[in-house]
């Protein structure tokens, strides 16, 4: 509503007037709504309307004017519907005070009356009117629509220019370099960082891969190795052991061998030491002991003096003889030579007897022995006494020599 | 309207955090120099650009050529955690390309990282053992990390670490004991690997038996492991998860090859559980299963045992894998022995 205007006050007062509300001109309702995307709000709300076109202000006679509710109130329809049954029910009471005398009589008893429908087709009567409501609505207030494009008169002479496609540039040509450096250079790096992990993965995935196959060749290498070692020790304590065994066996041959061989070697010691000490006199018969060291010794010494007795009478006859011969020889010496060339004959052959006669007498006094000096016929040639006598001693030598032999 | 933005998005690739990178060829030598500079804002910025740069392989190459690892050292002992904790990342992502790898041995970059492992920072020593265990799993960089002294420093940290630690601490034990066991062993390392082998978590228990198995293959580490260990790994055979039972059959493989370890797993009834591993088709523990048996079928109980079941292995024959088929070859022909 218009703000009542007050009238300036008349003359002049100290304080300047001031207004509660300013008047001020009601500003144009814009006849459509603002559009919803605009940057900043519309600042200034149009011009200021003409009064006469305003919609808002009263047209007509305002003296005879129908009254007109103050409040606009538009009643609902449910409001509607209240006020007019309340006027219906208004008239209706009157009308049944007016239809109170033209009622029909009471009913018999016995009998009701009963409102009933006589026409062809029956009609529902109820207090209610069947009412139907139909709506109409205008469309929705549309939204002002983009100012056209304002395209000022044209001036001046057209002139048109056409590139067609292909002059410029062609386009798939041309956006290949930019868009290879584009994509290139994203890709390049995603592929790079891609790159290294996935590199790394499979380096990992491969490290591993290899790192339990070499632990298991490893740890194969190492169980062989044990083996080896374990085997090894066994053959050498297998071979230890038989190298002992051997030893043993051979200690035990040898053993058995030499005693073998030391009992052969003994086998005859005992009767070879009874031989040699029966040989060497230990065992002796004591009797043929006693006849060795006593009787015979006597029986030596016995013979030995009749031996001597019998050389001492041949060294007698000797002595004879020869005193004798050399008596003959005196005698003889102023005799001739022929007799000298026969005692030299005479000499030669008994000497040639001589180791025949020497022969005889030591077979014959072999069982004698000792001092047997002369067994010689005694030889009575005087010539021949010194030769015999050499021949002698040299024959004496001999069987002294052949006794001590 | 126009307005002086340009787009509502930013361009996608300016990253305050990083410094601009050059063109081409003069990238690496660029920050390279920035690098060396006394702000450490400079240094942080560089080192986010670096870390992005090496995941080219040809830039990795490129660095190692200009020298970047020796300023790298330097900087692994900086004041400042960020520095610190970006070049360990560049060092892990350097040591997972082979250039990188060659790299960093000859630049004898994990004695320097030896002084990383008591950070206070989680990420720079996780970095680290990241870093040493992609060296480790090359036969050089593990023979570096040994030289180096690492072994009984690595085992003292098992018992402090958290999991994701410890899960790299003893893959890279795993790869360098398998040159050498002494170290570790004078370091009483089985005794905590014997309590990994209970920990709840399945790599860790996969893991500590991979390092059993690897001490297992010295022969002063069969002694050892003969002693303490073998019950706990039958036990661990009939564990759920695949990983943990392969790991464990190795383990066993190679302890059993003493006579002592070979009697202590028969009394521990390995038998019917690697049988049942070998019975598996799939299974990753089939050959480890399989050359145990063999082991433990050089003894005359073990030999009876097997005996009732030769058809086991005889099903083994039919496996794809070459490897398989020629153990079970043996393993038949070792149990049918007899010494006579």
């Amino acid at each position: 509503m218009l703000p009542a205007l007050r009238p300036p006050p008349p003359a002049a007062s100290a304080l300047p007037y001031t207004y509660c509300s300013p008047p001020r001109a009601v500003p144009a309702r814009p006849k459509y709504r603002a559009p919803l995307e605009a940057d900043e709000p519309v600042k200034e709300a149009a011009r200021w309307a003409n009064l006469m076109y305003d919609r808002r202000v009263v047209r007509g006679n305002t003296y005879a004017r129908q009254a007109v509710p103050m409040c606009i109130h538009h009643p609902s329809v449910f409001e509607i519907q209240r006020q007019r049954e309340a006027r219906r029910k208004a008239l209706a009471r009157k009308r049944a005070e007016e239809q109170i005398q033209l009622r029909t009589p009471e009913p018999v008893e016995g009998r009701e009356h009963v409102h009933v429908q006589t026409e062809l087709y029956l009609e529902e009567i109820s207090d209610r009117i069947i009412e139907v409501d139909v709506e109409c609505q205008t469309d929705a207030f549309l939204d002002r629509p983009p100012t056209p494009f304002f395209v000022p008169a044209k001036t001046g002479r057209d002139v048109a220019t056409q590139i067609e496609e292909g002059e410029l540039f062609d386009f798939d040509i041309e956006v290949k370099p930019i868009l290879e450096v584009l994509i290139g250079k994203t890709i390049e790096q995603a592929l790079l960082e891609v790159m290294e992990e996935e590199e790394l993965a499979r380096l990992w995935a491969h490290q591993r891969a290899y790192a339990e196959l070499r632990n298991a060749e490893l740890a194969e290498v190492q169980r062989l190795e044990e083996q080896d070692r374990r085997y090894r020790e066994e053959k050498e304590r297998c071979k230890q052991l038989q190298m002992q065994m051997l030893q043993k066996e051979k200690e035990t041959m040898e053993k058995i061998a030499a005693q073998a061989f030391a009992k052969r070697y003994l086998a005859d010691l005992i009767p070879s030491v009874f031989n040699n000490l029966h040989e060497s006199g230990f065992f002796y018969d004591p009797i043929e002991r006693d006849i060795e060291t006593e009787f015979l010794p006597w029986l030596m010494t016995e013979v030995e003096e009749t031996l001597e007795k019998k050389t001492l009478g041949r060294v007698m006859l000797d002595s004879l003889i020869r005193t004798v011969t050399e008596k003959r020889l005196d005698v003889f010496s102023q005799k001739p030579l022929p007799d000298q060339t026969e005692a030299l004959a005479e000499e030669h052959m008994p000497t040639d007897s001589e180791p025949q006669v020497a022969a005889e007498t030591e077979a014959a006094d072999q069982a004698v022995k000792a001092d047997e000096e002369t067994d010689q016929p005694p030889d009575e040639e005087q010539a021949s006494r010194h030769i015999t006598f050499q021949l002698e001693e040299a024959d004496q030598e001999e069987m002294e020599d052949s006794e001590t032999d | 309207m126009a307005s002086t933005l340009i787009s509502a998005k930013l361009p996608p690739d300016v990253d305050p955090t990083k410094a601009p990178i050059a063109f081409g060829r003069r990238a690496l030598p660029k920050l390279n120099r920035e690098i060396q500079s006394p702000e450490v804002l400079t240094q942080q910025r560089a080192l986010m650009a670096l870390c992005d740069l090496v995941h080219d392989p040809e830039n990795i190459y490129q660095a190692v050529q200009i020298g970047f690892l020796e300023n790298l050292k330097i900087l692994l002992l900086h004041h400042d955690s960020t520095v610190r904790q970006k070049t360990t990342e560049i060092l892990y992502i350097l040591a997972m390309h082979n250039v990188g790898r060659q790299g960093l041995i000859q630049n004898a970059v994990i004695p320097v990282l030896t002084e990383l492992l008591d950070d206070p920072e989680d990420i720079c020593r996780k970095n680290t053992h990241q870093v040493f265990d992609m060296m480790a799993k090359l036969p050089e960089g593990a023979v570096d990390i040994l030289r180096a002294g690492l072994t009984p420093l690595l085992v003292l940290k098992l018992k402090t670490e958290s999991d994701e630690i410890q899960e790299l601490i003893l893959g890279t034990l795993s790869n360098c004991l398998r040159v050498e066991a002494s170290e570790a062993l004078a370091t009483d390392a089985i005794t905590i690997l014997k309590e990994k082998l209970t920990h709840p978590s399945v790599t860790i228990r996969s893991k500590a038996a991979q390092v059993i198995l690897e001490i297992g293959t010295h022969p002063e580490g069969k002694t050892t492991v003969c002693e303490e260990v073998i019950p706990l790994l039958v036990s661990l055979l009939e564990d759920t998860d695949p990983e943990v039972q392969a790991s464990a059959a190795g383990a066993l493989m190679f302890a059993t090859i003493k006579p002592k370890g070979r009697c202590l797993a028969l009394r521990a009834e390995a038998i019917p559980r690697l049988l049942k591993l070998v019975a598996e088709e799939n299974s990753r523990a089939r050959l480890s299963a399989i050359k145990t048996l063999t082991m433990l079928a050089e003894v005359a109980e073990g030999r009876r045992k097997l005996l009732e079941h030769t058809d086991t292995f005889q099903q083994c024959l039919r496996d794809p894998s070459e490897a398989v088929k020629r153990a079970a070859e043996i393993a038949i022909r070792v149990i049918q022995w007899k010494p006579f």
